[in-house]
This record gives structure tokens, C-alpha cells and sequence, in this order.
């Protein structure tokens, strides 16, 4: 029996079914956390439909864009890294998570620059806001932008962080062709950060 | 369907093409949607547009990257059924707002009428009229 | 109950969970075994069910008389917001999956332990992390905005709120991870011959209410520190000075909170299922039924929140359709009730403790059902909202229920988890305070309430009083009656009689191993050849599963 089994799987198999069907319960408790703000979000769309259109026509769309192009790029290079441990190939995927990690920082950084566009321009939410936008519109439309992209980017550093320890380990050696389901999982949940950020992206910058 | 047939032995055999693939079509709907946006279709049919494109992008993040495509179905139901409830959650509360009594809505919403919102932005007393009697009849 | 003298004499298993692999302090606090970690759940719950009781005497004591009686009003509105987290978040909400359901389902399924012992013993933590904020909260000043956190009074109050929103936000992920813990463990660890369908009835309901656990939760959390921001800088979510719509907080709020109900009654509905089973000693009437429902009341109780909102600005048109959704779940629960009270026909009745609860938990679970679906039509929800009636109401259906299956529990699986008995004569005096003190306190606020007397108020007119006195004294009774089954289950645990495998002839999968039961939960893994509640054929007696083992 692998080393990795614990005492009441019996066997390797039905442990990694175990670990595949615990994330993915996870990842649910995940949608539903982030259901919320989208709720909140569609609700004062409606009720400020103009605002919201005023307010996202203001923001850098290329920004929102070419990020969107980065995060589906590194989740496509987080796939190939699975593919390569399941080759056998373990150096290979703790490279091509790395890289995805690099795609990771270059998400963060854009935001950031963002961020600090929006805090020049006292586009903020609540009662820091002190933007163009009449009415409270605007400052909504600000606490959402801020609440929704803030929750993402905090999953995007928890995911590196899971893509970094187990991109270490990899290199380690302590994954193979046969034991690989921390990678696989570690690939679900960038996946979902991925996933998710499909979403945000028409939501807060196209429509 | 059974539980006991193996998702690892789904995960045995390189999936380097079909990833390829489907990272070519995602960027590919990224574009189209950004392309679209630009032209200003307005309205519900924009909303419906843009989400559309996103849930299949999220469909296939979510049967290839995430290898639904080939697991259990056990998996799978707990996907679906969350979904389920993120629409549970969105359109109930929206469905709310939108048959609401005008004025149960916050003061200076756009559904709230004209007159009402006006008076608040321009930071004036609301006409007297307004206060005891209801818009509609 | 049939006795067999010539059986031989109840055994203590000597090597068990409680010795086995160490006995040390430290080998209890670092311990991955399923059956420590539930019992540690159950013993903190507890505690925190004292606490809780505690402030409701003082909260009766207070309503003894019109106007000051023993605290100031900012000293009630802290104590009744106290009661309600603590008994909510700290016991009703863990005690039955995280402490008996983490103790029983594994040895239900057959497994060793559950999927992840490590996430389990973290569940535990958490809580306990969770708690200590909450109420460090508490100590540090209080809240006063009462558990619903209804904004926009808790994002403007000045007490104490934002550490007890991050305590019950703490607390929301002990939940998930027992809930996640639960649903893998019943998909991948069920022992060869348990199939779906041969699962116990309680492993059913525990299964619904993970699915809540997972699926609400994370709603609950997000609006929490919604409230929390709010309250903190002003982001103006729910604020409609900022154009935020408190409504909305209540519809986010309920989203989680109405289902938390069923977080509540199903894991009660688990126990009824095995106690009215192993007392009426009858196979039950219409498993898949009863399986099913749990389910049903599952997907069910996410639709109804909106019957919290129909006097709050929710919009005409969808108190209607939460109004005919509410009505849902009464089919659902009246399926169970049915079910178990078909079970009870032509059986042969064994009246011990855990029975006395099962009679305590139909009448709650009727009586409060019932009031529920009053509750659930618009027309009359506008006349007892946020009345006593309420408060009679979800006490009834939702806390007098689950107590009664609590205890049920208590008494039923005390055996096994002790390997000793309690005194049957003092349990039976226990429950007969419990359920009609428990009567006695609320029966009175369902007619205080169709008065009119508001909830949470500190004072009330003179004409109230009469009513108000009754509750205090039926709730003295009840505070009796816990006291009296806390010094006879304490007794128990050093000097009750030995209880032996399967002290009460029951037929659930739990029994067939010893008691208490070892550290990997079976000597030898049962086959599993027989449904769970097949009592149609008896064993021999002596054997593991026989009616009157250990009964010598």
C-alpha cells in the first residue's frame, strides 16, 4: 500500500476520491460565499442601473481585460502541470506552477494599479466616495467593485500561496504518476479563483 | 452512476491537447466579449450577452480544467446544486426589489419616482405631497 | 422489555475509545479519533447550553415583574442578545451533528473514523476560537441588536457588535468543515453492504443537514462581515442613508437562517427516527419516506426565508410566494410524523427515558409546526410578528424539539458512550420536569404574544404580569429538571451499572459493536447483512443486537 493512504481508506483510490469530492464541497462553500456579493451586486444594479453604467464605463476596461487574459493563461498552465505530474514529469509542473504564480503577481499588480487610480480619484466606496456620480449610485457601485475584486484578490494570494507550497513539493519529488491528487486539487482551486473572475469581469467592467 | 469507478484512472492519460484547446477558445470568447462591449449593446440583450458568453467560459473551465468532463457524479451534482442555489439567492431578492412598493426602495433608487429623487439630490425637502400619499393609486 | 436471566452478565469493554491508545489529557486534546472529538463537542456544548440557560432564567426573572426587576434595560437587551447566540451558535446549532454525529455516524457506516480526522479535530478548534471571541465580545461590553443583527440599528449601535459578528463568522466555518467531513465520509467510507439504502435513518438526516451546513453557510458569513464593515467604515451595503437597502440584509440573513432551523431539527429528527424504532421495538413504517423527506426539508427549507420579511418592506408579490413556499415544508415534516407514529402502532411500547423525550419531541414538533404554518400566512403573520407569539413559536418548534431529541440522545447512546447506565427511576423525573416545565414557559407567550406583548420589550402593562409569572415558574421547573439530570447522568458516569453491548435490544448498527466501543470502532467489521431497523427477526439472546443483552 502507497505510504500516503491513511489508516481508514482502504485504499489509495478511495482516498483520492474522498480528497477530489471534500474539495470540491469546499469549492461550492466557495460559489455560494461569493453568491452573496453577486446578489447584492445584482439588486443595486437594478436599482441603480444608470450609475452602475456610468460607474464601469469609468473604469480601465484594458486593465480588467488583459487581466482576464492572465488568469485564464495561468489556469491553462496550471492544467498543463497537472498533465506533467501525470506524465511523471514532477520538475516540469513545479515550473509551469511557477509560472502560473508569476501570472498571479501580474494579476495583483495591475490591480493594484487600479486600486491606487481609484483611491486618486476618491473612488471609494460609502461615505469616502467623492466622485462624479450624483446620488448614491456611485458609492455603491465603489463598496461592491471594492468588496468583490478585494474578496477575488484575496483568493488569487491564498491560490498562489497553495500553488507555491505545492509547486515546492513537487520539485520535491513527493509527487508521481500514481499520487498526484494535492496537485490535482491545488489546480481545482485556481480553477475557481479563474472561474469566478469569468464572472467579475463582464459584471464590473463591460456591461 | 457509480462513485467506484476512478477519476484518477480519467486523470491517467494526458489531457495536453484538450487543454490547449479549450485556452484557445476561452482567450478567443474573452476578445469577443471585450469586442462586444465596445460596440454598446444596451440593455437586457448586453446583460444577457456578456453572461452568456462568461457561463460558457465557466462551463469550460469547469468540464475540462476542473475535469468534471470525466469524474463521478458525485462531483458534478455538488457543482450543479450550488448553482441552483446561487440562483435561488440572486433572483429572489432581485425579484424583491423589483415588484416592490416604489417607495420601500432606498430614497434616491432609480426606480423611485422622479420627482422623489430629484428633491433628494438636489438636497431639498421632498414635495409635500409626496409623504402621504402614495404614487399610484 | 423482556428479560433473560440466563444470559450472562453485562461486560465493560475493558480496551475502548475512552483508554485506548492513551489516556492522557494531552492524548484528548490532540486526538483524531471521531468519538473523543464528539464527545469533547458535546461536553463543550454543554457547557455553553448552562451559559445560555443561565441568561434565560435571568431574562424570566427579569419579566417577573413590570419595569426594573433585577437589571438595568441595557443589561437585558445584552442578556437576550447573549441568549440567543450562545444557544444558537454555541449549542443547538453544533450539539447533535458535531458532538452524536460525529460520535455515531462513522460507527453507523462502518468506517474507522471519518474522510478527514484532521479538518474534524480543526472543526473543533474553530468552534472553540469562535467562541471565545464571541463571548470575549460579550465580556468586553455586549451587544445589544439581539441575534438576528438587524441593520440598520447593528451597524449604528455603539456596543460591541463587530467581535461577536466575527465569532459567529468563526463559528460558521466549524460548521462547514463538519458538514463537508460528514457528506465524504457517508460517499466513500460506508462499509461493503451498506448501500444507500440500508443506511441508518439518522445517517440520512445528518446527510440533509450537511448539505444545509455547506450550502448556507458561507451566505451567513459573507453578510456578517458585510454588517461588520458596515459598522466599522461606513461602506453603506445596507444603509439607505448611502442607498443600501437594510431589507436586503434580511433577505441574506435568512438565506442562511431559515435553513439553520432545519440545521436544528433534522439532526433531532435523526435521533427520533432511531429512538422511536428501538422503544416501540418495530421495524419503521415507511424508510424511504422517511429517508427522503429529510432531503425534501432540505431543498424545501431554502425557499422559505422570506416569511421573516412580511412585515419589513419585502414587496406584496413575494411574501405571497414565500408564503405558499413556507407551506412546503409541513408536508415534508408531516411525513416524518406520520411515519413515526405508524411506527409506534401495534409495537410493543418499552416507556424509558429516551420515550418520554420522543412523546416531549412529537408534541413540541406538532404543536410548533402547526403554529409555524399560522405563522407562514401573510394575513396572520402581520398581527403576531415580532410578538410573543413568535418567541412561543420557534422555542416550541425549534429549541423545545431539539432539546427533547438532545436528550433523547443523551439517554439513548449514554450506554454506549459511557459503557455505563444512568438511573432510569431519576430519568424518568427528569424528563417529566423537563417536558412540562418546558410546556409551562411557553405556553403562556403564545397567548401573551396574541395579546400583543412585543418581544424583546423590558417592560409591559400591568394586565401582562399573571402570564409573565406563569412563564417564570415553568421555566424554574425546567431549570430543576436539567439540574436533576445533570447530578444523575454525573453520578452515572463513575458509579452507574454496567451496561454491557446493547443494554436496550435495539437493532441500529451502532449497537453491534461493544460498549463503550474500541478505538477503531469494531473489533471485527460486522457483515452488515440486516437493514438497520429490522426488528421483524430477533437474534438469539446474549448475542450483540439481542433484545435484554446485558439486562441480566
Amino acid at each position: 500500500m502507497h505510504s500516503a493512504v491513511a489508516h481508514h481508506f482502504e485504499s489509495l483510490e478511495k482516498q483520492g476520491q474522498a480528497q477530489r469530492l471534500g474539495m470540491w464541497l469546499f469549492l461550492a462553500t466557495e460559489v455560494l460565499l461569493f453568491t452573496a456579493l453577486f446578489a447584492a451586486y445584482g439588486v443595486y444594479r437594478y436599482l441603480y442601473t444608470e450609475a452602475f453604467a456610468q460607474a464601469s464605463r469609468g473604469l480601465e476596461t484594458w486593465l480588467g481585460g488583459v487581466n482576464t487574459f492572465v488568469l485564464v493563461t495561468s489556469s491553462f498552465t496550471v492544467a498543463m502541470g497537472l498533465d506533467a505530474i501525470v506524465k511523471g514529469k514532477n520538475r516540469r509542473t513545479a515550473l509551469l506552477f511557477g509560472l502560473s504564480i508569476l501570472m498571479g503577481c501580474v494579476f495583483m499588480v495591475l490591480k493594484g494599479i487600479e486600486y491606487r487610480h481609484h483611491f486618486l480619484h476618491a473612488e471609494l466606496p460609502g461615505q469616502f466616495y467623492g466622485g462624479p456620480i450624483a446620488g448614491s449610485g456611485g458609492s455603491m457601485f465603489f463598496a461592491l467593485y471594492f468588496l468583490i475584486t478585494g474578496l477575488h484578490a484575496f483568493h488569487v494570494v491564498v491560490g498562489m500561496t497553495v500553488l507555491g507550497v505545492i509547486g515546492a513539493r513537487a520539485w520535491m519529488g513527493k509527487y508521481d504518476a500514481q499520487y498526484h491528487v494535492p496537485v490535482e486539487l491545488a489546480g481545482l482551486y485556481w480553477h475557481l479563483v479563474d472561474l469566478i473572475w469569468i464572472f467579475v469581469f463582464p459584471l464590473i467592467y463591460l456591461i | 452512476m457509480s462513485e467506484h469507478s476512478s477519476a484518477a484512472a480519467a486523470t491517467a492519460h494526458s489531457h495536453a491537447g484538450r487543454y490547449l484547446v479549450v485556452w484557445a477558445a476561452l482567450m478567443a470568447l474573452t476578445a469577443l466579449t471585450w469586442g462586444l462591449s465596445t460596440v454598446h449593446v444596451t440593455g437586457f440583450g448586453g446583460v444577457a450577452l456578456a453572461l452568456g458568453i462568461a457561463t460558457v467560459k465557466g462551463t469550460l473551465v469547469a468540464l475540462f480544467f476542473m475535469h468534471l468532463w470525466d469524474q463521478p457524479g458525485p462531483n458534478r451534482l455538488v457543482l450543479v446544486t450550488s448553482l441552483i442555489f446561487v440562483a435561488l439567492l440572486i433572483a429572489l431578492p432581485l425579484l424583491d426589489n423589483a415588484t416592490r412598493f416604489p417607495l420601500a426602495n432606498p430614497p434616491d433608487a432609480e426606480t423611485a419616482p422622479q420627482r422623489i429623487r430629484d428633491a433628494i439630490l438636489n438636497d431639498a425637502p421632498p414635495p409635500a405631497t409626496a409623504h402621504p400619499a402614495p404614487a399610484h393609486p | 422489555m423482556s428479560h433473560h436471566p440466563e444470559s450472562s452478565p453485562p461486560v465493560y469493554a475493558e480496551r475502548n475509545y475512552l483508554n485506548t491508545p492513551a489516556t492522557g489529557l494531552k492524548s484528548w486534546l490532540f486526538t483524531l479519533d471521531h468519538k473523543r472529538i464528539g464527545v469533547m463537542f458535546l461536553v463543550a456544548a454543554l457547557i455553553f447550553f448552562a451559559v445560555g440557560g443561565l441568561f434565560a432564567m435571568l431574562i424570566r426573572l427579569e419579566l417577573l415583574t413590570p419595569g426594573p426587576t433585577v437589571m438595568d434595560a441595557m443589561t437585558y437587551n445584552r442578556m437576550f442578545t447573549l441568549h440567543g447566540v450562545v444557544m444558537i451558535f454555541l449549542f443547538m446549532i453544533p450539539a447533535i451533528p458535531s458532538g452524536f454525529g460525529n460520535f455515531l455516524v462513522p460507527i453507523m457506516v462502518g468506517a474507522k473514523d471519518v474522510a478527514f480526522p484532521r479538518l474534524n479535530l480543526l472543526s473543533f478548534y474553530v468552534y472553540l476560537l469562535g467562541a471565545v471571541i464571541a463571548l470575549g465580545g460579550m465580556i468586553y461590553g455586549g451587544a445589544d441588536t439581539g441575534w438576528t443583527f438587524y441593520t440598520p440599528y447593528s451597524t449604528t449601535t455603539t456596543t460591541k457588535v463587530v467581535p461577536i459578528l466575527l465569532g459567529a463568522f468563526i463559528l460558521g466555518f466549524s460548521s462547514i468543515l463538519t458538514g463537508l467531513n460528514f457528506i465524504v465520509t457517508v460517499h466513500t467510507l460506508r462499509a461493503p453492504g451498506i448501500t444507500w439504502n440500508k443506511l441508518p435513518l439518522f445517517v440520512w438526516s445528518i446527510y440533509a443537514t450537511s448539505i444545509i451546513q455547506i450550502l448556507a453557510t458561507p451566505v451567513l458569513g459573507m453578510t456578517l462581515l458585510l454588517v461588520a464593515i458596515e459598522n466599522a467604515f461606513g461602506w453603506g451595503i445596507f444603509d439607505p442613508a448611502r442607498g443600501g437597502d437594510p431589507v436586503l440584509f434580511q433577505h441574506f440573513f435568512w438565506f442562511y437562517s431559515h435553513p439553520a432551523v432545519y440545521i436544528m431539527i433534522l439532526p433531532a429528527m435523526a435521533v427520533i427516527s432511531e429512538v422511536v424504532c428501538a422503544f416501540s421495538r418495530k421495524n419503521i413504517f415507511g424508510y424511504k419516506a422517511v429517508a427522503y423527506s429529510s432531503l425534501g426539508i432540505a431543498f424545501v427549507g431554502f425557499f422559505t426565508w422570506g416569511h421573516h420579511l412580511f412585515t419589513s418592506g419585502q414587496s406584496a408579490f413575494n411574501a405571497g410566494v414565500f408564503g405558499v413556499l413556507t407551506m412546503f415544508v409541513g408536508i415534508f415534516t408531516a411525513i416524518k410524523v406520520f411515519n413515526w407514529v405508524a411506527t409506534m402502532y401495534k409495537g410493543s411500547i418499552d416507556f424509558k427515558t429516551p420515550f418520554i423525550y420522543f412523546i416531549g419531541f412529537l408534541f413540541f414538533l406538532f404543536f410548533g409546526g402547526m403554529t409555524g404554518v399560522a405563522l407562514g400566512t401573510v394575513s396572520l403573520d402581520i398581527h403576531w410578528q415580532d410578538t410573543y407569539f413568535v418567541v412561543a413559536h420557534f422555542h416550541f418548534i425549534m429549541v423545545g424539539s431539539t432539546i427533547m431529541a438532545f436528550l433523547a440522545a443523551l439517554h439513548y447512546w449514554w450506554p454506549l458512550m459511557t459503557g455505563r447506565m444512568y438511573n432510569e427511576r431519576w430519568g424518568l423525573v427528569g424528563a417529566t420536569l423537563v417536558v412540562s416545565g418546558f410546556v409551562f414557559t411557553f405556553l403562556p407567550q403564545f397567548l401573551l404574544g396574541n395579546e400583543g406583548m412585543p418581544r424583546r420589550y423590558y417592560n409591559y402593562p400591568e394586565r401582562f404580569q399573571a402570564l409573565n409569572v406563569a412563564s417564570t415558574a415553568g421555566a424554574s421547573v425546567l431549570g430543576i429538571g436539567f439540574l436533576i439530570i445533570l447530578v444523575y447522568l454525573l453520578v452515572a458516569l463513575r458509579h452507574g451499572r454496567i451496561a454491557g453491548t446493547n443494554p436496550w435490544g435495539s437493532r441500529g448498527y451502532e449497537w453491534l459493536t461493544t460498549s463503550p466501543p474500541p478505538f477503531e470502532n469494531f473489533d471485527v467489521v460486522p457483515a452488515f447483512e440486516r437493514g438497520p431497523h429490522e426488528y421483524h427477526q430477533l437474534p438469539a439472546p446474549g448475542a450483540p443486537g439481542a433484545p435484554g443483552a446485558g439486562h441480566a
